[in-house]
């Protein structure tokens, strides 16, 4: 059986990395090879969420894709960054580094892709009107997409999934992750001028058409505004007192998109729509696939020995968690591999005493694998999104053009990891 | 039934497309290549849609932000085209009927392809068009 799950489980994931067929298929299809063949029941693929779908994480995804459907109608969003472009006043530094502040801000609350398919219509307008070459605005922002995500349990999908199996909770992730990110984004607009130099010379008689936007245009329904503006506050605070409440964050999210739902008067299309059943169907397969994997004892076996490798040293374990999270997740879509490697983190954690640095493994992986997700074009999917969105509007961004630039930030932002886990997790603990 | 309907060629200047689309009040262009046979039918609605740039299809509220000046600039894209960039990427199949096809084939075609107009040949030779209003003409015509 053991050979069967990672026969099937490798199949899987090289289609799943290569996309020769759907990921959704080669995920549901691994799952149903693995139920067909008895490697796995029901028991374990539904009710245990160990070995099977994690419904905490289904859920919580599930209930913020449906307050990002409401939200989104309200176009605060446009309202904030055509109001910050005017605010840079037309240099074009200036505004991708506003753009990229709020991109990373946003991130921090909403999914990536969500925040990304949000900005990247209001960049196109202001390059458009500016005059300017929008792949350099689009490639740092989709990078602040997936730095920002990391701050928080729900930024980005990798963190829901260690949050659901650490057991760490919405604040634990404020206080580790936010003030690494916020290091992490100084940092990275610092290097923007650098990495896209040549990118920020504008004709002075566009940059009035800037100017000329009227933000406020964007906002058609301002009690739908303040609906949202108060429930949202109302799911933050659940998020943050979720572990003295004893609700799960699934809750706290389901909660706030039925009350959101209930006051909006929204018809059920408008908020459906941005539900994407393919990928929380896609989580449901890996989690089986993965599942399997624990079942049998081979994700047990793959944790001892990264702990024989690196001997129970917390440090050369961290590390490592942290430089092969960064390498694969660039190379595979980050949201995979975090399932996979959860539990071997889960059985690795067992192995370091010092409760701190036991938790400082769950961070480098969160680390690795959300600032990894920058390296490559494909190495997440807000980055697939924005290349899609860059071809429609008729400037392509090519795989190495990205590539160039991802490598250059994931080297940087994990560089900058590494003093942050050292000191705080060892020296300073 | 077929009329005779202006034809522009696919490397043609976008620009005097649009003119003669607008001038006549036409739902569609027929489009021929360069050995004038058939090439495609490029509708009213595409020309709107290759003017509109992507972001604001994208997120429709973009487009109150823009003042009534910098819409006006929207038809600078026309300057420098081809009918052929206006065309989508991915060419819907081209809705061509013969000559004396019947009203129910015409109409079975426009159905399926959601198209305006339907090109009328014979052999290669383009001899005009048919429009939906055409076509609906036609058919509660008083026998």
């Amino acid at each position: 059986m053991t050979v069967v799950a990672v026969a099937v489980f490798v199949i899987a994931y090289v289609l799943i990395a290569t996309e020769r067929v759907h990921k959704l298929l080669a995920a549901l299809g691994g799952a149903a090879v693995l139920l067909a063949l008895g490697v796995t029941d029901s028991e374990h693929a539904f009710y245990s969420p160990d070995t099977g779908i994690d419904w905490d994480v289904i859920f919580l995804l599930f209930g913020m894709m449906v307050i990002v459907g409401v939200l989104r109608r309200t176009g605060v969003f446009e309202f904030i960054a055509i109001w910050a472009a005017k605010r840079a006043k037309g240099s074009p530094l200036r505004v991708m580094i506003l753009l990229t502040l709020i991109t990373a801000i946003a991130s921090a609350f909403l999914d990536n892709v969500t925040t990304v398919l949000l900005i990247a219509p209001v960049t196109l307008l202001v390059c458009d009107r500016l005059g300017v070459d929008p792949v350099p605005f689009l490639i740092a922002e989709v990078m602040a997409s997936n730095i920002g995500g990391a701050a928080t349990l729900i930024g980005d999908p990798p963190n829901i999934i260690i949050a659901s199996r650490s057991g760490l909770t919405f604040n634990d992730f404020l206080l580790h992750m936010a003030p690494l990110v916020v290091i992490e984004l100084i940092v990275f607009c610092l290097v923007l001028p650098r990495l896209f130099k040549g990118s920020f010379a504008v004709d002075p008689a566009r940059v009035e058409d800037v100017l000329r936007l009227n933000e406020r245009e964007a906002i058609e329904d301002r009690s739908l505004l303040i609906k949202c503006g108060v429930v949202l506050a109302a799911v933050f605070v659940g998020f943050v007192g979720h572990a003295a409440l004893h609700i799960e964050p699934s809750i706290v999210a389901l909660l706030g998109a039925g009350l959101l739902v209930l006051i909006s008067g929204m018809p059920t299309k408008n908020y459906m729509t941005s539900v994407e059943w393919q990928t929380l169907l896609f989580f449901a397969g890996l989690f089986v696939m993965v599942g399997a994997l624990v079942k049998t004892g081979v994700i047990g076996d793959l944790a001892d020995k990264v702990a024989d490798v690196t001997e129970g040293h917390a440090l050369a374990a961290v590390m490592l968690v942290l430089f092969v999270s960064a390498v694969l997740s660039g190379i595979v879509d980050n949201i995979p591999y975090v399932a996979t490697m959860s539990p071997v983190v889960l059985e690795l954690s067992r192995s370091i005493p010092d409760p701190g640095q036991a938790d400082a493994l769950w961070w480098a992986l969160a680390i690795g694998a959300d600032f990894g997700g920058n390296a490559t074009a494909v190495g997440a999917s807000a980055n697939v999104v924005v290349i899609g969105l860059a071809l429609r509007a008729g400037t392509p961004i090519s795989f190495w053009a990205f590539t160039r630039k991802g490598i250059v930030i994931t080297a940087i932002t994990i560089v900058v990891a590494v003093p942050y886990l050292w000191l705080r997790y060892f020296v300073l603990s | 039934m077929a009329e005779e309907f202006p034809v522009v060629g696919i490397d043609s200047n976008a620009l005097e497309a649009v003119k003669l689309l607008a001038a006549g009040h036409l739902p569609g262009l027929i489009v021929a290549d360069q050995r004038g046979r058939p090439y495609a039918v490029l509708p009213a609605s595409q020309v709107v849609r290759f003017l509109v740039p992507s972001y604001v299809q994208d997120d429709p509220s973009l487009a109150r932000v823009i003042d009534e000046s910098l819409a006006d600039r929207v038809a600078d894209k026309l300057s420098g085209a081809t009918v052929r960039k206006m065309l989508p990427a991915e060419l819907p199949e081209l809705p061509v009927v013969n000559h004396d096809d019947t009203i129910l084939e015409i109409a079975a075609i426009m159905a399926r392809l959601r198209c305006p107009l339907v090109v009328v040949t014979k052999g290669s030779q383009i001899l005009g068009a048919i429009t939906a209003s055409r076509l609906l003409e036609l058919a509660v015509a008083p026998r």
